[in-house]
């Protein structure tokens, strides 16, 4: 009986999370119209879906949003790898260093926003892609370094000196060991990157153009002088979290992982 | 082909006091030397300084007579098994004893040979497509053996390889290890705890304590003569019985005093321990010095009251105290002879062998050496 209770109450808990995303889902499918009807499924259709698609050019705004969060990560995992193996195996800056990088966290991204408008400017790059990917990169590389540093931190030195004493250079040692046994922090570390990059709102809005804007800007965008179109809002929000779900399945698989089980006492 | 030798090599770790100081060894060509010591005295950092892998604060290290400092780990090609195992868990088993051969390039027939030749004498051949986190410790150690033996390295450094293994392995592999030193001719240092690998796998141990070295030489003198009372208690188990008392003049000759026995100290020590007649002193004797019945002239009688008994099977080890005396005593007695808890027997110690050491310092107290038991018995 007391599992029947527990079960409830987890249950209850459940259905407190999931019902507000669960009724965005309903809410994409049926006509606008309907929107707000207290039927649980009035009618269904794809309206919302085609109507984004369509005239919204929502396409492109997702492609847009793909290269700028992938490209974001693809440039910043080697920089921040190499940071994050630095500061675990190296100490290099001492605590300060470390504390440089998580105080970067800690400004509100409104002080950056400006000046990075003003250097995106001088070099001709705002509203372009390349210039939003190069400061989400930016962005990603203290935050991806720190949890890189964790897992880097989390390799036995021994792993390193072994290949060092088998024949390999400290930087075969990292290359060929290091990396490899890491892959699945990296991973993590790259989805993670991924996420960030994916759902930043600020930074795009300012940055990119009507033909460049990405996801959350795009979104926001269906905010109108004639009010909010619930059900395209509802579909744009149930597509922009469509990525997310997938890649926190993997983040999941490659975290549950044991990183380096077996290789040591 | 190697020989090692450290000259007032120091590492101490930054921001700490611990590391090792000012060691001075040598280890010849081909020689297989122990490196013995407890817990966190240095053993490992000593191991990892010669190989190349912590730089040393001070003191240079040498291989072949040449200083090497400065050369990096792979160019002194000296193989090290790990404390902690190292293996890569990313390979299986083949390509984890492989990787030093294809990282210097050996063609792939030879590396194939080599590796099954080795895993063939370590038993790992059905477990070469396993990765380590499916083999069990001792099958670990196995493979950290392995990868260090196909190499065909200048030395081996083996940092308590055979720890995790079970009593009947470690025996096997204590032998294999001996044997394979004596094919290969390879300069070793086999750090350990293990008593038995102490005394029986090298030509000389080097005893450590709190970063120092304290006592080196062939494992029997150094059983023999211990420098100290640490290393008198160290090198044996039970450690060497240590009581304190005091040196006292008796007629023309000098006898050791402490509550419950008053021990003659042989003739033959007579000159050298004269001058600590009168004042406090250790005295020192292995508990295979007792026995149940007088043993040639310097066999001298005392009360022991057993307090425990272990039975061993070939032996049993009476552990007790001198009448009211506070430090407790083993003595070491053939399976023939036992007693009860409680009960108080007359055993005889064989003082030959005695040590005095000082209760400052503990330092031994230096008398005519003793010959190794095993040279004594030829004489
Ligand atoms: N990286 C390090 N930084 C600071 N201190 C260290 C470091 N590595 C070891 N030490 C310290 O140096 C001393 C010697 O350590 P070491 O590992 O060489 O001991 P050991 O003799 O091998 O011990 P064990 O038998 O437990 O393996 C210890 O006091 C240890 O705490
Ligand atoms: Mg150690």
């Amino acid at each position: 009986m007391r599992h029947f209770g527990l079960h409830a109450g987890l249950w209850l808990a459940v259905a407190l999370i999931l019902l507000p995303p669960l009724w965005v889902l309903r809410t994409s499918l049926v006509p606008e119209s309907m929107a707000y009807s207290t039927d649980v499924f009035p009618a269904f259709s794809l309206e919302n879906y085609q109507s984004l698609f369509g005239q919204k050019r929502f396409g492109t705004f997702y492609l847009n949003s793909i290269i700028v969060a992938l490209g974001s990560v693809i440039i910043a995992l080697p920089f921040a790898a190499a940071m994050g193996y630095a500061f675990a195996r190296f100490q290099t800056g001492g605590r300060f260093g470390r504390f440089l990088v998580l105080s970067l966290q800690m400004l509100p991204p409104v002080a950056l926003v400006l000046p990075a408008f003003a250097i995106l400017r001088s070099m001709e790059l705002t509203q372009s892609l390349t210039g939003l990917t190069i400061v989400y990169a930016a962005l990603n590389i203290p935050f991806l370094a720190w949890i890189l540093m964790g897992f880097f931190e989390g390799i036995p030195v021994d792993l390193e000196w072994a290949a060092m004493t088998d024949g390999t250079t400290a930087w075969g040692a990292f290359w060929r060991i290091v990396l490899p046994v890491s892959l699945p922090g990296l991973a993590a570390a790259g989805v993670l990157g991924f996420i960030l990059s994916w759902n930043e709102f600020l930074f795009a809005l300012v940055l990119t153009g009507s033909k460049t804007a990405t996801i959350p800007v795009a979104l926001a965008s269906l905010q109108t002088s004639n009010g909010i179109q619930i059900g395209k809002v509802s579909a744009g929000v149930v597509l922009a979290i469509l990525p997310l779900i997938i890649a926190s399945r993997f983040i999941q698989r490659f975290i549950v992982q044991g990183l380096t089980f077996g290789s040591v006492k | 082909m190697a020989s090692i030798e450290l000259r007032q090599v120091s590492k101490i770790y930054p921001g700490s006091a611990a590391g090792v100081k000012d060691i001075d060894l040598s280890v010849a060509d081909g020689e297989f030397v122990i490196f013995l010591g407890p817990s966190g005295c240095g053993k490992s950092t000593l191991l990892r300084s010669i190989a190349g892998l912590e730089s040393i604060t001070a003191g240079d290290i040498l291989i072949n007579g040449e200083i090497v400092n400065h050369v990096a780990p792979r160019d002194r090609n000296i193989a090290v098994v790990f404390q902690s195992y190292a293996l890569y868990p990313h390979m299986n088993v083949w390509q984890n004893m492989a990787f030093g051969l294809r990282m210097r390039g050996s063609p792939a027939e030879e590396i194939d040979a080599k590796v099954k030749e080795a895993a063939e004498l370590l038993g790992l051949t059905p477990l070469m497509q396993r990765r380590p986190s499916a083999l069990s410790g001792g099958q670990r150690q196995r493979v950290a053996l392995g990868r260090a033996i196909v190499r065909d390295p200048q030395a081996f450094l083996l940092d308590e390889p055979l720890s995790n293994l079970d009593a009947q392995l470690r025996a096997e592999m204590r032998l294999e290890l001996v044997r394979l030193h004596r094919k290969l001719g390879r300069t070793t240092i086999h750090v350990t705890h293990d008593q038995v690998e102490a005394m029986t796998m090298g030509d000389r141990i080097f005893i450590m304590k709190d970063g120092r070295l304290i006592q080196q030489g062939p494992p029997l003198e150094v059983y023999a003569n211990p420098a100290d009372t640490f290393v008198a208690g160290f090198l044996a188990s039970p450690p060497m019985n240590l009581v304190s008392g005091r040196l006292v003049e008796v007629g023309d000759g000098l006898a050791f005093r402490t509550d419950g026995a008053m021990l003659p100290i042989p003739a033959a020590f007579r000159a050298a321990y004269a001058a600590w007649a009168g004042k406090p002193v250790i005295f020192g004797l292995r508990s295979e010095d007792f026995h149940a019945a007088p043993n040639g002239d310097s066999s001298a009688p005392l009360t022991l009251q057993v307090e425990a008994v272990e039975a061993l099977g070939p032996e049993n080890i009476l552990i007790g105290r001198l009448a009211g005396a506070p430090t407790q005593v083993s003595a070491r007695l053939s399976r023939h002879y036992s007693a009860q808890p409680g009960e108080s027997v007359t055993l005889y110690a064989d003082l030959t062998p005695m040590h005095l050491f000082t209760p400052e310092d503990g330092k031994a107290i230096p008398r005519p050496r003793a010959a190794p038991a095993l040279l004594r018995r030829h004489a």
